[in-house]
């Protein structure tokens, strides 16, 4: 699921901090508390914009951040509003409901750890390449130099 | 590129994998979802049977009483409807209403039998309720009407007895959703071909009760809660052509007569 590989350079200590704060905030909606499953997004979508202009590292770990976040964005809306209707409209619980949360569940939980780890490595300046995020990004986000 | 749209497939089939596997496991009765929605509703029926109870007075004529349980026994049997899960009770109320509450309870106003010309008429109309019971209408249009967040407070015992009140007043004075009323009116029809009533006088009582709908009176509470009497008549005439018209009478012309003149008494 995840690769540690060697960069092209050596990040320095600031840069590593950066990029491992853009995992940080992926992680916000926890802290803030909230059931909206955008607020993830646009914490790290802010990130990635205030970090555009960065150096490569912070760069790239910013998008694969990004990227993350947008695919667990629409898992998270689904269940979202398939929620809010069963609350508000004539729709019930049912088992393919229940399923979905718990699929749902299980894919956050998993980026969750993925992201923590992903970020702890990235503050000591290892690169993490995540599968499938790792070499989408890697296409998205190139070196200037 | 061929190796992210391989990935991408394999991490979206995973999910999908997941998902299908999780949904053959049988959530509902893991979770008992079934028993905490039953407990509800079984709390609710009672709690706004409570408020009924204390705010109008209960007949409990045995003839009035056995009439209307003989008509509802006859549909249940005849449509193989469980009869036990009915909780009938009949109030001593001028209005022309008659309701279901969650639970089971089916509440009808003497308004509305000294105002049905014939057995046909009523029965029509306890139908049409049955068919709101059947059909899990009651809990839905709570759930609308009221909000979940209400319903919650109400089983648990964190609102005051005016929020019961409330409720209840809602649940027998207002409308339920155009489409949920003409599915319970197709149903009632059901119920009643398959026991041999007459379906169009129940359509005649709704006829009737549109030629009124224009009078301001505060004794036609079903009509105001079942709006459009007019249009649904149309179309219960329209569904129930060319079904059976072997007709048979549930109580007697005499039982009949007998329960209006116990009622006027």
């Amino acid at each position: 699921m995840i690769y540690i590989k060697q960069f092209s350079y050596e990040p320095g200590e600031h840069e590593a901090e950066t990029a491992s704060n853009s995992y940080l905030m992926s992680l916000i909606a926890i802290i803030v508390g909230l059931p909206l499953p955008i607020i993830n997004l646009i914490a790290t979508l802010i990130f990635y914009l205030s970090n555009r202009k960065s150096t490569y590292f912070v760069r790239w770990h910013c998008t694969q951040a990004l990227l993350s976040q947008l695919s667990m964005l629409f898992i998270n809306s689904y269940g979202f509003c398939w929620s809010v209707s069963i609350i508000f409209t004539e729709e019930t619980i049912t088992n393919n409901y229940i399923a979905y949360l718990i699929a749902a569940i299980i894919f956050n939980l998993t980026e969750l750890i993925v992201t923590i780890y992903t970020a702890i490595k990235t503050r000591k300046g290892i690169h993490v390449e995540w599968w499938f995020y790792g070499p989408l990004t890697n296409i998205i986000c190139k070196s200037k130099s | 590129m061929k190796k992210i749209i391989t990935q991408g497939t394999i991490t979206i089939l995973l999910f999908l994998v997941t998902c299908f596997a999780l949904s053959q496991i049988e959530w509902i009765a893991v979770f008992k979802v079934q028993q905490i929605t039953d407990k509800t509703e079984q709390k609710l029926g009672d709690l706004f049977w409570e408020v009924f109870k204390k705010s109008e007075k209960e007949i409990k004529n045995i003839k009035v009483v056995n009439s209307v349980d003989t008509i509802v026994t006859h549909i249940c049997k005849a449509n193989k409807i469980d009869r036990n899960k009915f909780k009938i009770h009949i109030l001593n109320k001028d209005e022309i209403n008659a309701f279901a509450l969650p639970n089971g309870y089916l509440i009808i106003y003497s308004g509305l039998i000294l105002n049905s010309e014939n057995q046909e008429e009523l029965t029509g109309v306890i139908c049409h309720e049955i068919a709101h019971i059947e059909l899990n209408h009651v809990m839905k249009k709570l759930v609308k009407e009221i909000g979940l967040s209400v319903i919650i407070s109400m089983t648990t015992g964190n609102s005051g007895a005016e929020v019961s009140k409330e409720a209840a007043k809602i649940i027998s004075s207002s409308a339920f959703d155009r489409s949920i009323e003409k599915e319970a009116d197709i149903k009632a029809v059901d119920y009643l071909t398959i026991a041999k009533v007459n379906s169009e006088q129940f359509a005649n009582f709704l006829y009737k009760l549109s030629d009124k709908e224009n009078e301001a009176t505060k004794y036609l509470t079903w009509i105001s809660s079942h709006p459009d009497s007019k249009e649904r008549a149309e179309y219960i005439i329209e569904y129930s052509k060319g079904k059976l018209t072997d007709y048979k009478a549930i109580l007697s012309s005499e039982t009949w007569v007998k329960l209006k003149e116990e009622l006027k008494l």
